[in-house]
């Protein structure tokens, strides 16, 4: 089995080379005026029975060849529809004015005039920096028609609209990658939607050319993270601070109601009894408003303080952070590449 | 003996002033006094107790941990239960270091000296006290309780034998800000003297001071 792929493998493409060697030769005779021979050479190549592989370019241009050497031979309305044929597969295809006679640059127009077929040019992979350069694309309609070319995320409805208005021919268009909110184009894939209206037939057209965008920039740099709570201090007195600052000022208060009978010399029946009342009532005022105060104000300022300056520490950090990945992403660059359908 | 003491004080002021340059950062502070005190004195079977008011200012120097007050206070002291007795003078001057080995507890100690006369007499008390102060904060941060503890292992007192017994405690409220300081200090000493033919003599001496305290450097 495996000799027998090998073996086929040179015959496939002999068979292309040979496809182009006729062609090749069907062009020559062209411009030898010899078209009786060419004709026989490009019906070998569009026929069912061809024993040589046959691309899809090779195809249209063996139709526009056989259309040529039918007007040549006085055969304009058939040569007509060979060129018709050729158009219909690539609207792109033309002839070329010093290698075709007006005879048959006449029948080609008669031919684009009847076929109505919009065209987008294939994407090239490419890398451009949107600040300054833009993508190119090209789109054509075969004859006169109302042209409408938007470009849409893929599997969007409504998009960003690149064209919209009469169009005969190839039309160049230039794309800065920006949406229509005015925002870079995101990584991701897209459509390049054309719509048509012919105005000589009044038929309708639609292609779609879908292409990738991959935003390319410098790494950037992640932003600190939340404070945890373990790393803040405590902004606030736990809740039984009020009852310990009543305690500290009644303990100061009993202190000094004991030191005289504790201290005192008995036999001396004194200690400054009254004494100690007045700082024991002192004592004790302190201990209640304390109390109070602590009851509406549990807050630590210096706690409060210290936090709101590492939080103000974090912010800024952050904010440079973010500068600097601003700069990198107003720095990034758009990469395209072709792509098939909306999505893999 | 006042030789001795003297060179004591000469040392001990040259070993403070040590710290207080080398921390580099210091300040000054001045602090008024004034107060009730009550003094009570059991000798010999009578009992004599007078009370007056005392005024007093100190002088500070704050250097890192170390703190240097000089203190002197007077005042008069009548005897309202012996009119006939006449009223006294007292007068102290006091020399104390502290330095903080924990942010609430400081250690303390200086000499001291008082003196209890009138136009009949005059008694000298020289001490040298040692003791604790501890200061916590209450619910206001500038606001704390002070309590206090002194022993004086040299106290001698003219015309008497040294005290077998003497020590002071003291506890009170203190709210100081920047530069000014407010505090209310209830103290009480205890001297007790040996026995002296079949007597003893036992002294107290208890005060209630008000003091405000100004930082100016």
């Amino acid at each position: 089995m495996a000799v027998a792929l090998l073996l086929l493998l040179p015959v496939a493409a002999a068979g292309q080379s040979n496809t182009a060697d006729l062609l090749d030769r069907a062009a020559r005779h062209h411009a030898d005026l010899d078209v009786e021979r060419e004709l026989v050479i490009l019906r070998r190549v569009i026929s069912p029975n061809s024993p040589f592989v046959v691309t899809h370019e090779q195809r249209v241009l063996a139709y526009k060849y056989l259309g040529a050497a039918l007007v040549v031979l006085g055969h304009a309305d058939s040569g007509i529809v060979y060129f018709r044929a050729a158009l219909e597969r690539d609207p792109f295809v033309d002839l070329e004015p010093q290698r075709f006679t007006p005879a048959e640059l006449a029948a080609f127009g008669q031919a684009k005039r009847l076929t109505f077929g919009l065209g987008v040019r294939a994407i090239a992979f490419d890398t451009i920096d949107p600040r300054t350069e833009r993508i190119d694309f090209t789109v054509l309609s075969t004859h006169a028609a109302e042209l409408r070319v938007e470009l849409r995320a893929a599997g969007e409805a409504a998009g960003t609209l690149l064209y919209i208005g009469h169009n005969d021919g190839p039309r160049e268009l230039q794309w800065n990658g920006l949406l229509g909110d005015g925002r870079l184009a995101g990584s991701g894939r897209y459509a390049l939607v054309v719509t048509g209206f012919s105005r000589l037939t009044e038929r309708a057209d639609s292609v779609q050319l879908y292409f990738t965008i991959q935003q390319d920039h410098a790494t950037l740099d992640d932003t600190l993270p939340a404070l945890r709570p373990d790393e803040l201090l405590p902004e606030q007195h736990p809740p039984g601070i009020a009852r310990a600052e009543l305690f500290k000022g009644i303990g100061v208060a009993t202190a000094a109601m004991l030191i005289p009978p504790v201290l005192a010399n008995g036999e001396l029946r004194g200690g400054g009894r009254t004494l100690a009342v007045g700082i024991a009532g002192t004592a004790t005022i302190a201990g209640v408003v304390g109390f109070v105060y602590r009851r509406r104000h549990r807050e630590i300022p210096a706690n409060v303080a210290a936090n709101a300056q590492r939080r103000a520490e974090r912010a800024t950090i952050n904010a440079a952070i973010a500068a600097r990945n601003r700069e990198r992403l107003d720095q990034r660059r758009l990469i395209i590449a072709p792509a098939a359908g909306v999505g893999p | 003996m006042t030789r001795r003491l003297a060179a004591a004080l000469c040392g001990t002021l040259a070993l403070l002033a040590v710290p207080v340059r080398l921390a580099g950062q210091f300040s000054f502070h001045g602090r008024g006094t004034i107060g009730r005190a009550e003094h009570r004195v059991l000798d010999a079977g009578a009992s004599v107790v007078s009370s007056g008011t005392l005024l007093g200012g100190a002088l500070g120097f704050v250097g890192g941990e170390w703190e240097v007050w000089a203190e002197v206070m007077g005042g008069r002291l009548a005897a309202a239960d012996s009119p006939a007795m006449e009223d006294r003078e007292i007068a102290e001057v006091a020399l104390l270091a502290s330095v903080r080995v924990r942010p609430w507890l400081r250690l303390r100690g200086g000499p001291w000296v008082r003196s209890y006369f009138n136009t009949l007499a005059r008694q000298r008390w020289t001490m040298l006290r040692f003791g604790a102060e501890a200061r916590v904060p209450l619910a206001v941060e500038s606001v704390r309780v002070v309590l206090r503890g002194d022993w004086m292992p040299i106290a001698n007192v003219s015309g008497l034998q040294r005290p077998e017994i003497a020590f002071a405690a003291g506890v009170g409220l203190e709210w100081r800000r920047k530069r000014i300081g407010v505090s209310t200090l209830y103290t009480l000493e205890r001297y007790d003297f040996p026995a002296n033919a079949g007597g003893r003599r036992l002294e107290e001496f208890a005060a209630l001071q008000i003091r405000t305290s100004v930082r100016w450097r």
